[in-house]
């Protein structure tokens, strides 16, 4: 995994993208993996009883997509300090999802960014917010915890 | 005519329930993280999670809301999957409740073995009108500690009960 570092940040800046694209079988997964028996991520009759066209990609999933997305961006050696986040939209399976950024400020060693997630026709399904901290280029490998 | 009850204003900034704790292994972690598609190696492998500065192997953050839900009999099912009497005890008089989104701060990782305590207060319910009439906004926010009473991390998530 790439090290970003501070001196090498400045506002505007784009993340690159990450694509995630989940299958059904990991949607299945996910539910076991986080206990979470609910029917509208696995039983696609029940889905549709429910109004939507297809099961539906957990909102904790878009989460912990949007956390390695920023995770990413910070590096080995970064930490990210805060995440934030609403679900605006519904996401599917088998259909690709982006996760954006841009680097809106930098204070310190604190890396403010604005993140989202797109589906494939281009909306935005969670607009967020996060901020992490870089290491400077010029400090010994190790880091702080 | 307020859609908020004396009685449910009245918990504005006290805790609700009681306070969960959970070991959280790193089997757990590792099917978390394979699951979520999220191979970085501070989750799996414990020299990497050292060279990047942690103590041991890292837990995804995205596990601890769930990690910390008890297992609950088949007769607490709904028919939806969702589990009965699983929602913040608070009587509101509407029909549904939506996941508003949340807010995470982080301040310190959460390691494999670690033992986490989850306390959650009502931070705010506010009343508003939109365009499909009106609904109570409503901010809960759960404080993770871990065994030496460092808090680890802190959600602020939002409902909107309409």
């Amino acid at each position: 995994m790439t090290q970003s570092f501070l001196e090498d940040v400045k506002p505007g800046d784009p993340v690159p993208p990450l694509v995630k694209n989940a299958s059904r079988a990991q949607l299945f997964l996910f539910s076991a993996a986080t206990n979470n028996p609910h029917r509208i991520h696995y039983d696609r009759d029940y889905a549709r009883r429910e109004g939507h066209e297809d099961i539906l990609v957990h909102g904790p999933l878009q989460g912990a997509w949007l956390h390695q997305f920023v995770q990413g961006f910070a590096g080995p050696r970064g930490r990210v300090l805060a995440l934030a986040f609403r679900n605006r939209g519904r996401a599917f399976p088998e259909r690709d999802l982006v996760f954006r950024g841009r680097v809106s400020s930098v204070e310190g060693d604190v890396v403010a960014l604005e993140v989202w997630e797109e589906d494939d026709t281009g909306a935005v399904l969670m607009p967020g917010t996060a901020r992490v901290r870089l290491p400077r280029r010029d400090t010994r490998e190790g880091g702080r915890p | 005519m307020s859609l908020i009850p004396p009685e449910t204003r009245a918990l504005v900034g006290k805790r609700l329930g009681e306070p969960v704790s959970a070991t959280l292994s790193a089997r757990e972690a590792e099917r978390f993280a394979f699951a979520a598609g999220d191979t970085n190696p501070i989750y799996l492998d414990e020299a990497a999670a050292r060279a990047a500065g942690h103590r041991t192997r890292v837990v995804p953050p995205g596990l601890l809301v769930w990690a910390l839900e008890p297992p609950r009999p088949l007769e607490a099912l709904r028919e939806d999957g969702l589990w009965r009497d699983a929602g913040p005890p608070l009587r509101l008089p509407v029909s549904r409740v939506l996941y508003g989104g949340e807010e995470w701060e982080y301040r310190g990782a959460v390691y494999a073995g670690d033992t986490i305590t989850a306390e959650t207060r009502l931070a705010s319910l506010e009343e508003k009108s939109g365009g499909s009439g009106a609904f109570v906004l409503l901010t809960m926010e759960t404080t993770y500690t871990n065994q030496a009473g460092e808090v680890v991390a802190i959600l602020r998530g939002q409902r909107i009960a309409r």
